[in-house]
């Protein structure tokens, strides 16, 4: 053997480390392209379906906007919250403890940061494609119209991040996958349904607000919101909040969750 | 290819898991070139030793503590010393998705590889590892003995200088252990350091210039295996079945025994089912068989598990 790989005796720089974590998730992810990219079009449709035509034809419109608008506002963002948070707790959970994937990974020169960096960010990539998905399908059936919405993968990416931090930090606690349902239906079912995604957060008592106001997805659907359902942009003060909550919220859940989960990976 | 260039040196590791001190106070040496065979029953403390080295476990904090690979601290230093070792873990870790080229593909990229230098290489060591026809194969479709030579050529991707294999023949069966062995001789022709944990002797002494065994996360005994089985052991060994044999004062195996133990020419273990005995001289212990039923025991040479039984006990603690 001669020596052709040589040169990989120096440290790679931090980008492409993490850039080489990004490239296995997508690599193992795409390599089961049918099964993984059927759901992101599929689930939409059943939304738009059997709740915005079937119930929607009960509601009136929403701000100007019709029902079925309005849910698939929120949809473009709670698609990248479902699935970073999946890939992100049981996907992560697997690989760490039965598949054993980052004891493999940590031989190679790239550290627990690098690790879960790259992870968080393929998260991220994800959230962008779910909400271009059914950005897509929205945009075939009228739900939605082009506009500034088209830029929606970018808060998918946001949103993404957001709950992969999130559910990163659940992961460094369960200790089997079961505990994982607590989360899921504790923390994101409600969330789904209080955040301002299937009726507007002005409905909400009063005393509730805070509460909404503290979770990740209000804000996030609230940007969405702001690039217009159905028309021209729409920022506010408002707005601006909400982006420096999800700055806030990733910085600090993230370093918090990586400081937890590189005592799991690092014995 | 032996040099006197130490590409490992730890002194004083000592790593605890709460009240449970894994490895204490560890100290050895890897010369470049060489070959060693870390020895030891489970939860000796061979693995979480491995993991140090490559900062997946760290120790202890002390002061008199160092832990250097390659010649970088660890874990200070832990990604250089990385990108010139290759890591075989005890799991093989393979992408079971993907097929076998793509599982090397996608690690080249955590070795920095550009990408047609991670397509030569890999064709390298799919030739080197004799895994060229499965370069298409799904990992789930590769027999045992492929996924670990898989993983092994995974680990080499980056021409590593040192190569640490953690239990690299468990499980296998004989044909595929012994291909695993040749290709591990063949890279230390090539200058490369080997550092390996196994519970298997043969192993061990088929491959390893330096064992280091391991109990209760100290070195029991360590040096080159056959000056060890020289130096650290008697010469031969009677085993026998019948223990019962040896406590009956009248019989005259077990005078003749007594006799030799007092001179210090003759040494006894017990095992549950067996009287150990052990002599330099085969004639010694053939004036104890005199006494003893025929097929009631057998004389032997002794080898390095009776050394590894001596040095760690006989007992089973788990």
């Amino acid at each position: 053997m001669n020596n052709t790989a040589k040169a990989a005796h120096r440290v790679a720089p931090w980008t492409s480390r993490i850039g080489a974590v990004w490239y296995r998730h997508m690599r193992v992810y795409t390599k089961t392209l049918f099964s993984n990219a059927l759901p992101p079009f599929l689930e939409p449709l059943i939304f738009l379906g059997g709740i915005g035509l079937g119930l929607g034809a009960f509601v009136p419109a929403i701000g100007g906007v019709s029902y079925v608008s309005f849910l698939a506002a929120g949809l473009l963002v709670t698609s990248s919250m479902y699935t970073a948070a999946f890939e992100m707790s049981y996907g992560t959970y697997i690989r760490m403890e039965f598949d054993k994937v980052y004891d493999g990974m940590l031989g190679a020169p790239v550290s627990a940061d690098d690790l879960m960096v790259g992870e968080i960010l393929w998260c991220g990539t994800k959230g962008a494609v779910f909400s271009a998905c059914v950005l897509i399908v929205c945009l075939l059936f009228g739900a939605l119209s082009p506009g500034w919405i088209l830029l929606s993968p970018l808060i998918g990416f946001l949103t993404g991040v957001m709950f992969a931090v999130a559910s990163l930090l659940v992961t460094t606690v369960v200790d089997n996958l079961d505990n994982f349902n607590f989360y899921f239906t504790g923390f994101l079912s409600p969330m789904f349904f209080f955040a301002g995604v299937v009726f507007p957060l002005e409905s909400l008592p009063r005393y509730m607000l805070p509460l909404a106001e503290a979770v990740p997805l209000t804000h996030v659907v609230r940007l969405v919101r702001g690039l217009g359902v159905q028309g021209g942009p729409s920022f506010g003060l408002v707005h601006l909040w909400d982006a420096a909550y999800c700055v806030m919220f990733t910085a600090l859940v993230g370093a918090w969750a990586l400081a937890r989960i590189k005592r799991k990976l690092v014995d | 290819m032996a040099t006197n260039e130490t590409v490992i040196r730890v002194e004083h590791l000592s790593k605890s898991f709460g009240a449970l001190k894994a490895v204490d106070d560890l100290s050895f040496t890897v010369g470049r070139g060489t070959c060693s065979a870390f020895l030891g029953p489970n939860g000796a403390g061979k693995t979480t030793t491995i993991k140090t080295l490559y900062g997946k476990a760290r120790y202890d904090p002390s002061p008199e503590t160092r832990v250097e690979v390659l010649g970088f601290p660890i874990p200070a230093r832990e990604l250089d010393a990385k990108c010139r070792m290759g890591l075989v873990p005890q799991d093989n870790s393979l992408d079971e998705q993907l097929d076998v080229e793509r599982n090397l593909y996608v690690f080249s990229k955590l070795y920095g590889l550009a990408p047609a230098a991670a397509r030569r290489r890999i064709a390298e060591l799919l030739e080197f590892m004799e895994l060229s026809e499965k370069a298409r194969s799904r990992v789930r479709e590769l027999s045992g003995g492929m996924k670990r030579r898989l993983v092994i050529a995974r680990a080499l991707l980056a021409d590593p200088e040192l190569l640490i294999l953690d239990e690299p023949t468990t499980g296998l069966d004989p044909q595929a252990r012994h291909h695993i062995w040749d290709k591990i001789r063949s890279l230390m022709k090539t200058g490369v350091t080997v550092l390996l944990t196994t519970h298997y002797m043969d192993e061990a002494w088929q491959l390893a210039d330096q064992i280091l065994i391991m109990d209760k996360g100290k070195i029991a005994l360590s040096g080159h295996p056959h000056r060890l089985l020289e130096e650290k052991i008697e010469r031969f060994v009677l085993e026998l079945y019948r223990p019962e044999l040896m406590e009956d004062h009248t019989s005259p195996a077990a005078a003749t025994f007594r006799e030799l133990e007092e001179a210090g020419r003759a040494r006894r273990e017990r095992s549950e089912a067996r009287a150990i005995l052990y002599s330099n001289e085969e004639s010694d212990l053939a004036s104890v068989a005199a006494g003893l039923p025929a097929g009631s025991f057998i004389t032997r040479r002794t080898n390095l598990e009776d050394l590894f039984l001596t040095a760690t006990g006989r007992k089973i603690d788990e």
